[in-house]
């Protein structure tokens, strides 16, 4: 058997990635070895590092195939653009559009900057004046006197049109050449710049963007009558003792889980070899499921949520402690560095254009705070409130919802892209205290 | 996890007498419309909590009738004056015919 890179992988990072043969003839060794060497339970990591590894099941994907979008997100497809397994499909920028005046109607061009109908509207990032509808964002530079600070038409419509011609690594998305408004469409936007010249009022502190207040998350997280995933602890456990598949459950094995397993989770995802891959917690279920269960417990199934929510919870309390110390972690975790600093999508977003303080992270994106990516992997899986009634998400949806957030196709769950970047960001989250299932908005 | 059925109920802490405590619920339920249909096109029947009663030192204090719009693990919290100490017994009905019923004490101080 061969694991096979499913995707084509840029010629820098080439060498790192190579196709690996079967550690198959070791594998039933292995198995009754790990079977003992998981009963008792060696705590810390330099003994972990010794013992036989854990039987995973190596074929095929661990997550649903085909791939398809989840149900109730945004349905289109944003095939002519990056994605982070293909970072070779946006075009590239054109030339600088040479227009002596633009002409546009200013009040057409003021009902498109406020829509938010087609990318997002221009006040999710720029405060607009006096006749901001609605929160403006904080994200990007303040435009309520752009019409007063000499700018020549050209320079305007060309920083709407595409920005990238005056800096490839803008956080301005492309919003002409990337087909969200038309030209005609970009200069009357132009015109309504043009007509801001008096700086913005609020009409509160909730209003303005520099004076709004952060935003704390105190709630208890471990409280099922606030948290509805916190409940999803005890229907893991349930889940873990029942005998699935071939009859046997995974306290078969790992009589003492709660002892087994902690802290286990804060050593999540590494680097396995067998695969070739970072792996992290739902794929591991999975796959360990799979070969020494015979069940299908593919990530993102309930069965998945429910067992990686509970071993998630064996290690609350507990540090970030990764280990990105071998010469392949290491090369993943650089690998994952190089995809936050990858633009993708329609709106041409990397993830260092948000999260980031350079760029828009402690910043307001309308009504929503932009965090750092130190904080963001302590509390996966998390209890979503934005979505609908609610729903628990491993950090692979979130990952997944970010792309389509910024209208790039998603990868599948168990993507080694999604790898590499988990691997990045706990790194960057490494110490901070576990705490999960947890609750966002 | 239609099977993993877990009343629950949280009261304040140290009440005292005449204090109007707030009573919370929580029961893990599907709570299956009977509106959904299964991947072959099936009806799902119905499955809901239906009706909730709560009484103290027998005497009722909260009652409700539930219907298909109620969400899954239905949360539902209530006030009771408190005038001498006692016990809580919540009734939760199954359309199922199953009765799931928990029981609380209060201890005034």
């Amino acid at each position: 058997m061969r694991i096979k890179v499913r995707r084509p992988w840029p010629a820098a990072l080439k060498g790192s990635r190579s196709e690996v043969g079967d550690g198959r003839g070791a594998l039933s060794l292995c198995l009754a070895a790990s079977v003992i060497a998981l009963l008792v339970a060696p705590a810390t990591v330099a003994v972990a590092q010794t013992r036989a590894p854990a039987p995973l099941h190596l074929e095929g994907s661990a997550a649903p195939e085909p791939w398809t979008r989840y149900r109730g997100w945004n349905a289109a497809r944003w095939d002519d653009y990056n994605t982070l397994a293909r970072r070779d499909l946006t075009r590239p920028p054109g030339q600088e559009i040479e227009i002596a005046t633009v002409t546009g109607d200013p009040k057409k061009g003021q009902e498109l900057a406020f829509s938010r109908a087609r990318g997002g509207g221009c006040l999710a990032c720029h405060v607009m004046g006096t006749s901001s509808q609605e929160t403006p964002g904080s994200f990007a530079p303040d435009l309520s006197e752009i019409g007063a600070a000499g700018r020549t038409d050209q320079w305007l419509f060309n920083y709407v049109y595409d920005a990238r011609v005056y800096n490839p690594q803008t956080s301005m998305p492309p919003w002409g050449a990337h087909g969200f408004y038309t030209k005609g469409e970009v200069g009357d936007i132009v015109a309504f710049l043009k007509t801001l010249k008096a700086p913005a009022t609020f009409k509160d502190a909730l209003d303005d963007p520099q004076k709004r207040k952060q935003p704390v998350e105190d709630r208890e997280a471990l409280d099922p009558f606030v948290n509805p995933a916190a409940e999803r602890i005890e229907v893991g456990a349930a889940l873990a003792a029942k005998p699935v598949g071939n009859g046997k459950s995974c306290v078969s094995c790992h009589a003492d889980a709660k002892a087994a397993f902690a802290g286990w989770a804060t050593s999540m995802p590494r680097w396995e070899p067998r695969l070739n891959k970072v792996l992290g917690v739902e794929e591991f279920i999975y796959r360990h499921a799979k070969a020494t269960l015979d069940v299908d417990w593919r990530m993102q199934s309930t069965a998945n949520t429910d067992l990686s929510v509970y071993l998630h919870s064996l290690s609350n309390g507990r540090e970030i402690r990764v280990d990105a110390s071998s010469p392949e972690a290491k090369a993943a975790v650089a690998r994952g560095k190089t995809l936050t600093e990858t633009k993708i999508g329609q709106l041409n977003f990397a993830c260092i254009d948000c999260h980031t303080q350079e760029h828009g992270a402690l910043k307001w994106l309308r009504g929503q705070w932009l965090g750092e990516f130190r904080g963001q992997l302590d509390h996966f899986p998390t209890w979503r409130t934005s979505r609908g009634t609610g729903e628990t998400w491993d950090v692979r949806k979130r990952f997944q919802w970010c792309a389509v957030q910024v209208r790039a196709n998603e990868l599948p769950p168990d993507a080694p892209e999604y790898g590499d970047l988990e691997l990045y960001l706990k790194s960057l989250n490494q110490g901070l205290k576990l705490t999960a299932p947890n609750i966002r908005h | 996890m239609a099977d993993d059925i877990k009343p629950r109920i949280r009261v304040p802490q140290n009440p005292k007498k005449g204090d109007v405590l707030e009573i919370k619920t929580l029961i893990t339920h599907p709570m299956e419309s009977g509106q959904r249909k299964d991947t072959q096109g099936n009806t799902i029947p119905r499955r809901i909590v239906n009706a909730m009663a709560v009484t103290y030192n027998g005497k009722p204090v909260f009652s409700g009738k539930l219907e298909p719009a109620i969400s899954a693990n239905p949360y539902l919290s209530f006030f009771v004056k408190v005038e001498e100490s006692g016990t809580l017994a919540f009734e939760w009905k199954d359309d199922d015919g199953s009765v799931y019923t928990a029981e609380q004490k209060i201890t005034l101080a």
